[in-house]
């Protein structure tokens, strides 16, 4: 499956996270990232505004 | 001496002081010693540790102050656990050379519990990263047969425990890393609940997805393992503050009046499982129908909605944890567990949180899908454990998990030996229960195996 993203677009997500990446690398990722996408899509369905996370934030630390 | 022991055997044996703990970790040490060039199972075995351990064990039980069913148990650790004074490596170049001050408080218990340690087994790298041909150590081995793959990342626990080299050992899941391993050795593995059993001084690789839990070779066993290690610890932000129940109480009532909810749109439809799969099961289920369990069919969101979910939270929340790392050490990480985890470098923060919005929502929708039954029933792996050569890169990715979802909802599941396939290598189900549920677990799982042949099979490679 070819990348939603261009791979000019890509490179600016390579290069926001820092990793040091040879060209092979970067290819080798940018190919995979059609999973990445797809999975995105399916998080990303429209929730009801006031679902809330399953992490939630509590005032006692423990 | 019986050739292969399950804890149960052995511990009943110890204390009737007709087996000796002493003879039988050097029978596990003589086992390693003659199977384990071949299964690689082992990354560090610690044979001067199991003879202390167990003599030790030894002069308890003979003094009358046994510490319990554990006592005298050969056991050994996945390699994330912490191990106060030996080396500890995630099975990974970067942690080579680390030797931690302190044990992880699972392994404080177990040794508390009087286990005999063995040393610590191979891992995929970081719980993650495998099965991988690039780290310091080879990836261990299926003793059903060598040449295929032993799922992970709890490989080396996975094989050990089949061959027979140890009794019983931890594991981790945070996306099926207990019950993969589990099934494709053939064994009995349950990954408890979240808060269950402590993740202090186990390294992390997704802070809301990891467990431990332990790997044996029946659900009474791991039931046995299980009530050593749980508990609630302070030093475990997710630590659940409640009592602990007799995870052996409920073992002899058997399957009658279970009700068991059979998720098969998972297995059949979403993400089709291999015809010799699918018909142990259904075989299985026809054996809790003979034993008076009740059976339908459960309908909830497809597997690729609870795949994806839990393996961008999965994926994210490693690449936080890894990243210093990434960004130095880019290449010091194996191929497998740079590049998995790399992606999680790419998903915007609003993704993850609206997948942890997401999360709540399928927690919510299993929890009502079972309000009217005990159990759910799926697979856990889609066919035989294929060649090790032939594992995909992405495969962990590409298709749909059979055991992510219940890292997601946090509930306990256990993976059950059903037979074997057309290869001859193992072939299991999952059963599912609600929070804290874990003695009906170990009740529907252990009436399972004492109705069926299949605890009565080694790999034929250990029993030579």
């Amino acid at each position: 499956m070819k990348p939603k993203i261009s791979e000019a677009a890509f490179a600016v997500l390579v290069e926001q996270t820092g990793l040091p990446l040879t060209a092979q690398q970067r290819a080798t990722l940018y190919e995979a990232y059609p999973m990445v996408e797809a999975m995105v899509a399916r998080v990303t369905q429209p929730l009801p505004r006031e679902a809330e996370p399953a992490l939630v934030f509590t005032a006692e630390v423990r | 001496m019986a050739e292969f022991l399950t804890i149960a055997e052995a511990s009943r044996l110890i204390a009737d002081r007709r087996l000796s703990p002493v003879e039988l970790t050097q029978s596990c040490l003589d086992r390693i010693g003659r199977l384990d060039d071949v299964l690689h199972s082992f990354l560090l075995p610690t044979p001067e540790r199991a003879l202390a351990d167990a003599r030790a064990a030894e002069a308890r039980i003979m003094g009358g102050r046994s510490r319990g069913p554990l006592d005298g148990i050969p056991i050994a650790h996945k390699d994330i656990y912490n191990t106060a004074g030996i080396r500890t490596t995630g099975h990974s170049k970067l942690l080579e050379d680390n030797v931690p001050q302190r044990d992880s408080t699972v392994v404080r218990k177990w040794a508390e519990a009087g286990t005999v340690m063995l040393g610590k087994l191979a891992t995929h790298e970081f719980a993650m990263g495998g099965p991988s041909f690039d780290l310091p150590w080879p990836p261990a081995r299926n003793p059903w047969n060598p040449a295929h793959f032993t799922s992970g990342s709890s490989s080396g626990t996975g094989a050990a425990v089949a061959a027979g080299l140890i009794l019983g050992g931890t594991g981790s899941d945070t996306g099926g890393s207990i019950r993969g391993p589990a099934a494709l050795c053939g064994l009995s593995g349950i990954k408890p609940t979240y808060g269950l059993c402590s993740r202090s001084g186990v390294l992390p690789l997704s802070f809301t997805l990891d467990h431990t839990g332990p790997l044996a070779w029946s659900a009474e066993d791991c039931a046995l393992l299980l009530q050593g290690m749980a508990g609630y610890d302070p030093e475990d932000p997710a630590s659940a503050d409640r009592p602990v129940p007799d995870f052996t109480a409920d073992l002899a009532k058997g399957a009658k009046g279970l009700r068991l909810g059979v998720v098969r749109h998972f297995f059949e439809k979403d993400h089709p499982v291999a015809d010799t799969t699918r018909e142990h099961i259904d075989r299985a289920l026809d054996v809790y129908r003979k034993l008076g369990a009740e059976i339908r069919d459960i309908t909830i969101s497809p597997i690729e909605d609870w795949h994806a979910c839990g393996f961008l939270i999965l994926t994210v929340e490693a690449y936080a944890i890894h990243e210093p790392w990434l960004k130095t050490r880019f290449n010091d990480y194996g191929e497998l567990f740079r590049d998995r985890i790399a992606l999680g470098g790419f998903v915007r923060a609003s993704d993850y949180v609206q997948a942890i919005r997401r999360r709540r929502l399928l927690c919510l929708e299993l929890q009502e899908a079972m309000a009217e039954v005990d159990i759910l029933v799926s697979a856990v792996q889609p066919t035989e454990a294929p060649p090790i050569e032939q594992v995909p890169k992405w495969g962990t990715l590409e298709k749909p998990s059979f055991t992510i979802p219940f890292n997601l909802t946090g509930c306990p599941a256990i993976s059950v030996c059903t037979g074997f396939g057309t290869g001859g290598l193992p072939l299991a189900m999952q059963l599912i229960g609600k929070p804290f549920a874990e003695p009906m677990l170990f009740r529907a799982a252990h009436a399972y195996e004492t109705a069926t042949e299949w605890r009565g099979r080694r790999p034929p490679l250990a029993s030579a």
